[in-house]
C-alpha cells in the first residue's frame, strides 16, 4: 500500500454521533407516586416540620430540610398558576405544536407540577383558570406519567390570584 | 477582610453563530491569549486556572477542560473546573478571585466559553427527566410562564419587551465582539414570531460560540501591571432551592440575598445613585426591568417604567448592558463571566465604542438553573 | 511558611458503596448523608456557612443534574454555593481555599452520582479529545491499560506484582464496611480473573459503583465546637499535567509529585514517610505503584499504612471516591476507623485524581495536632 497522500483540502470536521444508554432509578418515592396513577390517584408527601405537600413526592423538603415521609392523596384538579404557549419543536418531541405548558398547582397541594393543557383553544387559558386531569381509560393506564393525557379547563370560575400566585 | 483583588486583563473572542474557523482549543485559545496581552503577561506568569461552562452535552464532550489542559496553559498548576449552569462564567470568574484572596496565588486566569454549535443546543436545554412528561422545551419554554407572571403582577405594557430588546440590539452595534451587530426597531420585535408566549424571536437571544476570559491579579501584582485595573470590590454567588412552596420566581429571593451581600461588602447604600452601568443577565428581554427590581434599583414593580422612561439607555442615568449583553451575544456558558469582564472594562475606561463615562462603580450579574443560581461582583476604578 | 488559617475535618459521612441502589435517586442518597455529618457535628444546616458539590452532568446522564441536589441540601433561604464539574475532593479543596480568604468559616462538601444508571467506559470514551482520542474508542481502562504497558516495559514490574498490590488493598478492604468489596482475595486469585484489557485484570480494576457523600471543614475557632477531634489540615495541593496520551510519560506522574512536594513544604515533612496513613485513589496496582514513587511512599511499609480502607479498587463511586481518601484520613486520625484502624494514627497524607491516567492530581497532608500555632 503506498504511503497516503495529504488531503488536499485540510480536515475541517469529525463527525462523532454520541450514543448512550442510561437506565434511570425512579426512586421508592417516585415510583410510589406513578403506581398509584393506575388507580387515578395522585400522591404528594408531608414535610415532618412544616405539613406542606409536596407532589411528585420528595424524601426531603427543600424548603424546611425536614424529611417528607408521609405520603397524602391530593386532588386530580387544580389551578393553572401561570403558563406559556410552545411554538417551536424539539428534537425527540412529538407534541403538536402550538401546546400551552402549565405550571398546575392541584388542590392539596403547595407546589405546583408542570401540565399540558388541551380540548380548548391556547389562546383560552390564563393564570387561575380550573384544570382536570384527564386520564386514560380504565385498564390502559400502566402506572407510568402517561396515565394523565393532559388537563382540560373544568368550565369552574377562576381562582383568585391570592390563591396561587405564591404557589408559581 | 479578604484582601484585594483586581482584574488586570480582558479578553474575549468575536462571537458568532458558529466559529466554523477554529476548533474547540482554538476558541478557547483565542479569548485566553487576548487576555494575556491585555495583561500584559505570559503563561508563566499565571498560578492557576478556573474554567467554566455550561452542559458538557452542549458539545458532546465529557469535562472538555481535561483535554483544553494545555490550550489554557494549565500544565503543572492547580486547575479547577466550575458548572453552575447559566451562570458559571460568572461564578467561575468569582472562583478566580476566590484563590487570589486566598493570598496563595497572586494571578489566576478565569476563562468560560461554549462552542454550542457543535451539538444541538435545543436538545440539550430541554432534558427529558426521566419519570416526567417531556413539556419543558428549551430555556424560554421555562422561564416564559415567569415573564407572563411579571407582566401579570405588575401591569407591565407589551412594548416594554420590544423595547429593551431594540435598546440591547442598538447597544450590539458598538462592540465588536458581539453575535448580533445588526439593530432591530421596536417593531421588528413586535412583529417577530412568537416562540413561547409571551416570548417573540426577536425578545430573545441567540445561540453563539464563544469565550471570555479574565486574568484577575492580587493588590501587589495589579499595581505593577500595565494598565489601570478593575478592582473587585466583592462579589458572591449564592444558590436556592427550587420546589420551596411560594417560592418566588419572578424576583427569586437568591437573586435579592446576592445583591444586597454584593452591595453590603462594597459599601453600597444606593446602588441607582452609586453604580454607573450595569452588565446583567438578560436572555430574554423580560428579565431586565425583572433584575432591575431583583437588584434593588427600584422598587418592586416599577422595574418596567425605568424602561418606559429610556433610563436604562446609552447616555441616560444608568445605562443596561451597554455591550448588548446576553440578547445580542449568548455563548452560554461564557456568558456569566462577560456580563462581569463586560463591568470591568467599564471601570478600566476600556469599553471602546460603548464605554459609558465616568464609571466609577459597576455591577456584572449573571443567573442560572431554574433562577435559582446568582452570581455577580461589584468593580470599581479605585481600590 | 507564611502562615496559614489552621482548617479541619469535623465530620464525613457516607452511604456504603453499593453496585446499584435502587430505591434512591443520586440526590435522594445524599439526603441521609448531609444530616449525619451535620448530626455529628452537633448543629443545624444554617450553622454552616458554604456549600459545595462535586458531580458530573455526563454521569447523571442529563445536563444541570447537579441542581437538583439543591434541594436536598438545605438550600433555604439561599446559600452560598459552588458546583465543581469533578470529583467532591476538589470541592474540599476549593471550600479550603475559600476559608483561607477569612470570608467563610466552614464548609459542606458533597459528592454524588449513580454510576450504575450509564455506562461508565464509554462515558469517559467523552473525556479524551473529540478528535483523535475519543475517536479511536478509548475507554479509561484502555487508558489506563497502556499506562500499565509502559510502566511494567520501564520498571519490569510484572503481573505478580500488580496481583500483589491488588490483593493488598483486598486485604483492607475486607475490615472496611463502607466497602464494596469486602472480602479479601489472594494475589493468586486475582491472576485468574480474565484480562479486561491487557495488561490489567478485572479482578485489578474496581467494580462499578456508586454512593453519597459529606464531609464538612471548619476553621479553628468553629471546628472545636464541631468535633472532638477534628483532623487539621496541614498542606493541600493540586496539579495537573496535559490530558495527550502522547505527550506524556505515563509511567510517571510528575504532576502528584508536584503537588506532594508543595503539600509536603507547607505541612513541613519530608516525605510520605512521615504519615502514618497514605491513601491513594489508584485506579489500577500500576497507578498505585507509580503514585509511591510520585508521592514518595516506601512501598516495603506500604501494607501496614497504605489504603487502610481498600482503597478505589474496594469501592470506586465516581464522584465520590476522591472525598471517601480524605474522609478515611479524618476517620483513622480521629480514631474512628474501627477494625481498620491504624493504631496512634497521628499524619495521613491523601491522594485524589481526576481524568485518564493521572492526569489532574490533588494531594493533601492532615494531621492530629494543628499545624500553624
Amino acid at each position: 500500500m503506498s504511503a497516503a497522500e495529504p488531503p488536499k483540502e485540510p480536515v475541517k470536521y469529525v463527525d462523532a454521533t454520541v450514543r448512550l444508554p442510561y437506565r434511570y432509578v425512579a426512586g421508592d418515592y417516585r415510583a410510589t407516586y406513578l403506581r398509584a396513577l393506575k388507580d387515578k390517584t395522585i400522591l404528594g408527601s408531608r414535610c415532618a416540620r412544616t405539613g406542606k405537600v409536596f407532589v411528585p413526592p420528595v424524601v426531603a423538603s427543600p424548603e424546611s430540610f425536614a424529611p417528607c415521609e408521609e405520603f397524602v392523596e391530593v386532588a386530580d384538579r387544580g389551578v393553572v398558576t401561570t403558563f406559556c404557549i410552545v411554538r417551536i419543536p424539539v428534537i425527540g418531541r412529538e407534541i403538536e405544536l402550538p401546546y400551552v405548558a402549565a405550571s398546575v398547582a392541584l388542590d392539596g397541594a403547595d407546589i405546583s407540577i408542570y401540565a399540558l393543557i388541551q380540548e380548548c383553544r391556547p389562546e383560552d387559558v390564563r393564570m387561575g383558570m380550573r384544570v382536570a386531569a384527564v386520564w386514560k381509560p380504565d385498564g390502559e393506564r400502566v402506572g407510568s406519567w402517561e396515565d394523565i393525557l393532559h388537563f382540560r379547563p373544568t368550565g369552574e370560575p377562576d381562582a383568585a390570584p391570592a390563591t396561587y400566585l405564591d404557589r408559581l | 477582610m479578604s484582601r484585594a483583588a483586581a482584574v488586570v486583563g480582558v479578553g474575549q473572542t468575536k462571537h458568532a453563530s458558529r466559529r466554523a474557523d477554529v476548533s474547540i482549543a482554538g476558541l478557547v485559545r483565542e479569548a485566553v491569549d487576548r487576555a494575556l496581552a491585555d495583561a500584559g503577561l505570559e503563561h508563566r506568569d499565571v498560578d492557576a486556572v478556573v474554567m467554566g461552562k455550561a452542559p458538557d452535552m452542549l458539545e458532546g464532550v465529557a469535562q472538555p477542560e481535561q483535554f483544553l489542559a494545555g490550550a489554557v496553559g494549565a500544565h503543572l498548576k492547580p486547575y479547577v473546573r466550575v458548572h453552575t449552569a447559566g451562570s458559571v462564567g460568572a461564578s467561575t470568574a468569582l472562583a478566580a478571585t476566590t484563590l487570589v484572596q486566598s493570598g496563595l496565588y497572586e494571578r489566576v486566569l478565569a476563562v468560560a466559553w461554549e462552542k454550542q454549535s457543535e451539538g444541538n443546543a435545543m436538545w440539550a436545554l430541554s432534558p427529558n427527566m426521566p419519570f416526567t412528561p417531556p413539556l419543558v422545551a428549551g430555556a424560554g419554554g421555562f422561564f416564559a410562564p415567569y415573564c407572563r407572571a411579571y407582566i401579570a403582577k405588575t401591569g407591565c405594557p407589551p412594548h416594554i419587551g420590544p423595547v429593551v430588546a431594540a435598546n440591547a440590539r442598538d447597544n450590539a452595534t458598538r462592540n465588536e465582539y458581539a453575535h448580533l451587530r445588526e439593530p432591530m426597531t421596536v417593531e421588528d420585535v413586535m412583529s417577530s414570531p412568537v416562540l413561547w408566549d409571551p416570548i417573540r424571536f426577536g425578545e430573545t437571544c441567540p445561540s453563539s460560540d464563544g469565550a471570555c476570559a479574565l486574568v484577575i491579579a492580587s493588590e501587589a501584582a495589579a499595581k505593577k501591571g500595565p494598565r489601570k485595573p478593575a478592582w473587585i470590590k466583592s462579589g458572591c454567588s449564592y444558590a436556592e432551592a427550587m420546589w420551596v412552596p411560594g417560592r418566588d420566581q419572578v424576583s427569586p429571593r437568591a437573586g435579592r440575598i446576592c445583591a444586597k451581600a454584593v452591595y453590603d461588602k462594597a459599601g453600597i447604600r444606593d446602588p441607582w445613585k452609586e453604580i454607573q452601568t450595569i452588565e446583567i443577565y438578560v436572555p430574554f428581554a423580560w428579565f431586565e426591568p425583572m433584575w432591575l427590581e431583583n437588584l434593588g434599583f427600584c422598587e418592586v414593580g416599577e422595574g418596567w417604567r425605568i424602561v418606559d422612561r429610556g433610563e436604562q439607555k446609552m447616555g441616560a442615568h444608568l445605562p443596561v448592558n451597554p455591550s448588548g449583553g446576553v440578547l445580542a451575544t449568548n455563548p452560554i456558558g461564557a456568558s456569566g463571566m462577560l456580563r462581569l469582564g463586560e463591568a470591568a472594562l467599564q471601570v478600566m475606561g476600556r469599553a471602546g465604542a460603548h464605554q459609558v463615562p465616568n464609571v466609577r462603580n459597576a455591577l456584572g450579574h449573571a443567573y442560572g438553573g431554574g433562577a435559582q443560581y446568582f452570581a455577580m461582583w461589584i468593580v470599581s476604578e479605585a481600590l | 511558611m507564611t502562615r496559614l488559617r489552621n482548617v479541619a475535618v469535623v465530620a464525613f459521612a457516607q452511604l456504603p458503596t453499593v453496585a446499584h441502589d435502587p430505591h434512591r435517586t443520586s440526590t435522594e442518597m445524599l439526603y441521609p448523608v448531609i444530616r449525619r455529618a451535620l448530626a455529628d457535628c452537633g448543629v443545624e444546616r444554617g450553622a454552616i456557612d458554604f456549600q459545595i458539590a462535586g458531580s458530573v452532568d455526563y454521569m447523571d446522564g442529563r445536563p444541570f443534574g447537579f441542581v437538583q441536589a439543591l434541594d436536598v441540601m438545605g438550600s433555604w433561604p439561599a446559600r452560598q454555593d459552588l458546583h465543581l464539574e469533578m470529583d467532591a475532593a476538589f470541592g474540599a479543596h476549593y471550600a479550603w481555599i475559600k476559608i483561607q480568604t477569612g470570608e467563610i468559616d466552614s464548609a459542606l462538601v458533597v459528592g454524588h452520582g449513580k454510576t450504575s444508571e450509564g455506562d461508565p467506559r464509554r462515558i469517559l470514551n467523552l473525556q479524551l479529545d473529540p478528535y483523535y482520542q475519543a475517536a479511536i474508542g478509548l475507554d479509561p481502562i484502555a487508558t489506563a491499560a497502556l499506562q500499565a504497558s509502559a510502566y511494567m516495559a520501564r520498571t519490569g514490574a510484572t503481573d505478580a506484582d500488580l496481583a500483589a498490590v491488588a490483593a493488598r488493598n483486598r486485604t483492607a478492604g475486607a475490615r472496611n464496611p463502607e466497602a464494596q468489596l469486602r472480602e479479601a482475595a489472594t494475589a493468586d486469585a486475582l491472576r485468574e480473573t480474565p484480562w479486561a484489557v491487557e495488561p490489567l485484570r478485572t479482578g485489578y480494576l474496581p467494580p462499578v459503583g456508586e454512593s453519597a457523600t459529606c464531609l464538612v471543614l471548619a476553621a479553628e475557632g468553629t471546628a472545636e465546637r464541631l468535633c472532638d477531634r477534628p483532623a487539621w489540615i496541614h498542606g493541600v495541593e493540586q496539579r495537573t499535567e496535559l490530558q495527550t496520551l502522547g505527550a506524556r510519560d505515563l509511567t510517571r506522574s510528575p504532576g502528584a509529585q508536584l503537588a506532594a512536594e508543595q503539600a509536603y513544604a507547607m505541612a513541613g515533612i519530608g516525605s510520605a514517610g512521615d504519615a502514618d496513613v497514605v491513601e491513594l485513589m489508584a485506579l489500577t496496582p500500576v497507578e498505585e505503584l507509580i503514585l509511591h514513587d510520585a508521592l514518595g511512599v516506601d512501598a516495603r511499609t506500604a501494607a501496614a499504612r497504605v489504603n487502610p480502607s481498600g482503597g478505589a479498587l474496594c469501592a470506586h463511586p465516581t464522584m465520590s471516591t476522591g472525598l471517601i481518601r480524605l474522609g478515611e484520613a479524618f476517620r483513622q486520625l480521629a480514631g474512628r476507623a474501627g477494625a481498620r484502624q491504624v493504631p496512634d494514627a497521628r499524619r495521613a497524607v491523601v491522594h485524589v485524581q481526576q481524568g485518564h491516567c493521572l492526569q489532574q492530581n490533588l494531594v493533601w497532608v492532615l494531621g492530629r495536632e494543628r499545624r500553624w500555632t
